[in-house]
Parts: structure tokens; C-alpha cells; sequence
């Protein structure tokens, strides 16, 4: 009973995915018509300059943009942890998980506006493209990685760092030969994580991109709309392999620390 | 006492808010003493070390090291070294990294450091797996470890919290003694945190009781068990009968003091502070009183009923019912086998001599 519940369940998940898989492989021009087994389709994405230059920009984003989200979430999970009761703790620690819940409509919209009013007033950042995204994707990034990273910090023991104080050690020595290694499992994680989220954005992306800067998922969407070409498929086997990879590894962290 | 002494801690508090984790608390230690701090868990022995480590910082009063007062010293400026009750070890680096860390940060060379890790790690046995990361050792092999981490860097002061609590009862004995060896071999003054009571007396030069964040006795093993200053240590270490009476009789050479609860006036062999009529507390240790044949011709005698025997192997506990319902606990050495002993619900004497009572202001 529970074996057939799983199937059902694994089947709902994952059939899909499984068939544009497949289907990427297809001999056919046609989507829905299978014409034999060929590659021709991966052939003709990596002659497809748009894509390539979209997914380089991908990548450099989700590179970028998980890296600031690391720092900043390492940050906020050490306050939050680490300094007892200060003013705005609460507030702090609210808003730090709020872009978790809130709607990425909302959240892109809302980052627009701000840029939009920024450039008028400070102009900072000069139009909108790359250094956008990266803020933004890095905004959302932050949030899951702080969750993250609060977990590995409230598992730390507290008398490693206090032994390492008590043998010499001077605050940042502290922080660099005891607290950084316990958090690095959790860093990785929070990176891979933030990375994957960033790869995988269109909504927010949409909004606060500017011309000469489409993210992969963002000229996937486009070409959809003209009609489903096999080379898509392909695209998007290619991107989930990705993203399997990056968020396998992160659950490999993830369980090797627990250990 | 010409010297002075090597720490002195002068009116020490900390507050918590309202809470009074230690309260007015002075001791004097001196250099090369084994000294216990004895209490229940939240009796303030944890946060009085943790003081002393430079972790807390005090309410009130001021801690002296070696003639240097510590106020404002952070932990890493100071020359105390402390062993953690989860021991801490960096779980990242090494055996021999771990105890060669708080050398590097001295400031000593590769060479020297490597020198002295492996001299440590000989002194606690562990040289043959300096290079096991600490999730590959046993309990008492991590405690060997954080024991010639806290050593190596040769502190004034090594602050031992609760050093054995985690290891199992046969190892903690042979560990003990060994720390105990340690200690003398080293020189390092040791001020070690401690619930166990028969744990203090076996490791303590001298033990402090505390009690609520005040210390209630200092003294050692001897005197804390033999002359209690009050009930509460009376109680805490070791067993006592503690029976309520009043000065019948106060003269040169003894005293009496009556105890209906016992039925008796209690004799005992040397005078007594109080006056006569005044309320006191009669301390009775259960191996000082005799059973039986045992207690013929002692001046202290009552009749009662066993209600209850408890073997321990090397000594028996009778629970013994006296008429007053009062029940009084002796204990009796089972040196010779199978001899008969009063089983329950039978009629025994109990007797024991002058000194043995301790009297105590109620």
C-alpha cells in the first residue's frame, strides 16, 4: 500500500520532467512525436549564441549573487545567534525570512521601484541589468541561507570557541580557526542553495533586468511563448542536471555534518 | 602564612538580574593546591570558575592571580587555562593540533610547539594517536587530550570543570587518581569543579562547599566530613542521622544533650558552644555507630527494630526504627563472612562513643 502510495506520489513528481527528458532526446522536429533516439537538439543549443551568452550570464549572477547572500546570511544568523538581546533583534530576525514567504512578484516589483527611485536620486545603480540581479537575486539568497546557516550555528558548540579564547586566541583568531570550519558545511550548503535559487529565477529577474542582460530561465520563457522547440527541451534537461547536481551536493553536506 | 596567597578572591558576586548565581564569595587559594569547589547543580561552582577563566565577568568584588588583579583581563590575556566539562576539542584539527594550538598562539615556534605536544602527550599516555581527529576517540581518551591541551601551554592556574563528569564509574576512579598525580608531578595549582562529592574528598586538598552562590565550609576532606559547620554540609557530604536536641548539660570535659527524638540525653566527649536550654543539631555519622554486641558499654545507647538492611558489599546500612518512629542509619563493615547480622524487624542495640556526635548550632 505504502509502496503503491510512493509510486503514485514519485510519478506525480516526477513524470514530467521525466518526459521532457526523454523527449529532449528526440530524432523529431516535432515535440510531441517521437522520431528516434539523437543528440541533434544538444548540437544545435551549443551553436545557439543567445543561449550560450544567457546561460554565461546565468551563471555569473548565480555565482555572484550566492556569494554576497552567504556573507550577508552568515552575518545575520551570527547577530541573531551570538549577541544576546540588542535593539531591532526581533525585527531583525523577522525580516530575515520574510522574502522566504513573501511573493516574488511582490519582492520584484518592490526591488524595481527602489532601484528605479535610487537611480533618480543618488544614480546608483546607472540603469538596470546585471548588478541588479545579482542584488536582488542576492536579497532573496540571503534569507535562505541565514535559515541555513542558523541551524549549523545553534549545533556549534559554544566551549570550542570559549577554548579557543581561553588558549590564546584573540576574537577574529577565534572566529577564523574555530567558528569558520564549524560553519563551513553550512556555508556550503547555503551557497549551493543560493546558487540554485538564483539559477532557477524568472520572475524576480524579469523585473529588475534591463536590456543586454536575459538570464537563461528568462530567454527559455521567451522562446516558449513562440512554441515548444525541442532545443528547449534540451536546454532544460541540461539546466535540471544542473540543479540536481548543485542541490544533491548540498544535501550531501548537509547529512555528512549531522553524522 | 607569610606569603600571600597565589589566588584570592575577595567578595565575589555575579547577578544575574535578580538572580544570585554567586554571592560574596572569598577564597583564598594557594600555589600548588589541589582545591575542589563542591555543590549541586545551580549552586554557582560552574559560574565562580567560569570568573576566575575570565568568561563571566563579576557583579562585584575582585579576583587576584599571582598578585595581579584580573578585572577587565579577557580570557586570552590570561595565564589560567581551563578544561571544559564537554571538553571542546576543535573538531576540525587533530590530537596534536589541538594541544599544540594554544602553543602557536604563544607564539612559539613549529619546532618548540611539535617539542612539547608530544612531552604532553606522553605525560596523559596519548602519544601513539596524536594524529586521530577527536571523533575517533573514546570518552577518556578525549579527556587525556583536553587535559594535555589545557597543560601544555603550563598555566599559573588550570581550572578543571566537572573534568571526569563524562566517563564511566571504573574510569573516573583510575582517572582520578591519576589527575591527582598529575597535579603534583606538574605543580600547576588545579581548582576543579565538582557535584561529586566523594569525588572532592578523594581529589581535594581542600574542599569548598557551596551552597545558593555562597561557600558554606572550607576545609579538608577531613575536617568537611568529620567537623561539618552546618547542616547543609553535614548532609551533603556523606550520610548523616542528624538528630534535633537541646543543651542539657554543658561542663568541663562533655556535654549532654537531650534528644527526645533519639529518647536519650546524648553524651558527648568535649564541651559545646551554645548555652544551656539552646536549640542544636546533632550530627551522627551511620559508620559511628555500632550494632548489637558491639554497642555494650558505650555511653550513648538505644534499643530499636530493623526495618531495613541494605548490602553495599563492603559495608552493610541498617535502617533502624526507634521508638520515637525517628530512624537512625548504622552502618557496619562486612569484614568477616557470614557472620549473622540483625535482619529485619528485629530488635538491636545501637550505641555509640562520645566523639562521635558533631554538634551543631540548629
Amino acid at each position: 500500500m505504502i509502496r503503491l502510495a510512493a509510486t503514485l506520489g514519485f510519478a506525480f513528481l516526477y513524470a514530467p520532467i521525466l518526459s521532457l527528458v526523454v523527449y529532449s532526446f528526440n530524432e523529431s522536429r516535432l515535440v510531441t512525436v517521437w522520431g528516434g533516439f539523437s543528440t541533434r537538439w544538444y548540437g544545435a543549443l551549443l551553436a545557439d549564441e543567445q543561449i550560450l551568452d544567457a546561460a554565461l550570464i546565468s551563471l555569473q549572477v548565480a555565482v555572484a549573487s550566492a556569494t554576497i547572500a552567504t556573507v550577508i546570511g552568515t552575518l545575520a544568523s551570527l547577530a541573531l545567534a551570538r549577541h544576546g538581546r540588542f535593539r531591532g533583534r526581533f525585527l531583525l530576525g523577522g525580516m530575515v525570512t520574510a522574502p522566504l514567504v513573501m511573493p516574488e512578484v511582490v519582492v520584484g516589483l518592490s526591488l524595481l521601484l527602489l532601484f528605479v527611485a535610487m537611480e533618480q536620486a543618488v544614480g546608483w545603480p546607472a540603469g538596470r541589468g546585471f548588478v541588479t540581479i545579482v542584488i536582488a537575486h542576492a536579497t532573496f539568497g540571503a534569507a535562505f541561507a541565514a535559515v541555513v546557516i542558523q541551524a549549523r550555528i545553534g549545533a556549534l558548540d559554544r566551549a570550542t570557541e570559549e577554548a579557543a579564547a581561553d588558549l590564546g586566541a584573540g576574537p577574529v583568531r577565534v572566529f577564523l580557526d574555530v567558528t569558520l570550519p564549524g560553519l563551513a558545511p553550512a556555508l556550503v550548503s547555503a551557497w549551493l542553495l543560493a546558487f540554485t535559487l538564483s539559477l532557477d529565477d524568472v520572475v524576480i529577474a524579469s523585473f529588475v533586468t534591463g536590456p543586454g542582460a536575459s538570464t537563461l530561465p528568462m530567454v527559455i520563457f521567451s522562446k516558449v511563448r513562440l512554441g515548444v522547440s525541442p532545443e528547449v527541451n534540451a536546454l532544460a534537461t541540461l539546466v535540471i542536471a544542473v540543479v540536481s547536481l548543485a542541490t544533491g551536493l548540498a544535501a550531501w553536506q548537509t547529512m555528512r555534518t549531522r553524522r | 602564612m607569610s606569603e600571600a596567597p597565589f589566588v584570592r578572591i575577595e567578595g565575589l558576586t555575579r547577578r544575574y538580574g535578580a538572580v544570585r548565581a554567586v554571592e560574596d564569595v572569598s577564597l583564598d587559594i594557594a600555589r600548588g593546591e589541589l582545591f575542589c569547589l563542591l555543590g549541586g547543580s545551580g549552586c554557582g561552582k560552574s559560574t565562580l570558575l567560569r570568573m576566575l577563566a575570565g568568561f563571566e565577568t563579576p557583579t562585584a568584588g575582585r579576583v587576584v592571580i599571582d598578585g595581579r588583579d584580573m578585572a577587565g583581563v579577557a580570557p586570552h590575556a590570561r595565564d589560567t587555562n581551563m578544561m571544559f566539562q564537554s571538553y571542546a576539542l576543535f573538531p576540525h584539527m587533530s590530537v596534536a593540533r589541538n594541544v599544540g594550538y594554544g602553543l602557536r598562539r604563544a607564539g612559539l615556534s613549529r619546532h618548540d610547539t611539535a617539542a612539547r605536544v608530544d612531552e604532553m602527550l606522553d605525560l596523559v599516555q596519548m602519544a601513539p594517536l596524536a594524529r586521530r581527529k577527536p571523533d575517533q576517540l573514546s570518552g577518556g581518551q578525549r579527556q587525556r587530550v583536553a587535559l594535555a591541551r589545557a597543560l601544555a601551554r603550563r598555566p599559573k592556574l588550570l581550572l578543571l570543570d566537572e573534568p571526569l563528569g563524562a566517563l564511566d564509574r571504573k574510569l573516573r576512579e583510575e582517572t582520578q587518581l591519576e589527575l591527582k598525580k598529575i597535579q603534583s608531578s606538574t605543580g600547576v595549582t588545579f581548582v576543579v569543579v565538582t557535584h561529586d562529592q566523594e569525588e572532592a574528598m578523594i581529589l581535594g586538598d581542600r574542599l569548598g562547599v557551596m551552597r545558593d552562590g555562597r561557600i558554606e565550609q572550607v576545609g579538608t576532606p577531613v575536617e568537611v566530613y568529620e567537623h561539618p559547620r552546618s547542616r547543609f554540609v553535614a548532609g551533603f557530604i556523606g550520610t548523616a542521622n542528624l538528630l534535633d536536641g537541646t543543651i542539657a548539660e554543658d561542663a568541663r570535659d562533655h556535654a549532654r544533650i537531650a534528644c527526645p527524638e533519639a529518647g536519650l540525653d546524648i553524651h558527648v566527649g568535649h564541651t559545646v558552644a551554645g548555652a544551656k536550654g539552646e536549640a542544636v543539631c546533632v550530627v551522627l555519622r551511620p559508620e559511628k555507630i555500632a550494632l548489637g554486641a558491639q554497642a555494650e558499654g558505650l555511653p550513648n545507647r538505644v534499643e530499636g527494630r530493623v526495618e531495613q538492611v541494605v548490602y553495599n558489599g563492603n559495608l552493610s546500612m541498617f535502617h533502624v526504627s526507634l521508638p520515637s518512629g525517628t530512624r537512625l542509619r548504622a552502618a557496619r563493615a562486612n569484614t568477616v563472612r557470614g557472620v549473622d547480622a540483625p535482619g529485619p524487624g528485629e530488635a538491636v542495640t545501637l550505641g555509640w562513643p562520645g566523639s562521635a556526635a558533631v554538634v551543631l548550632p540548629a
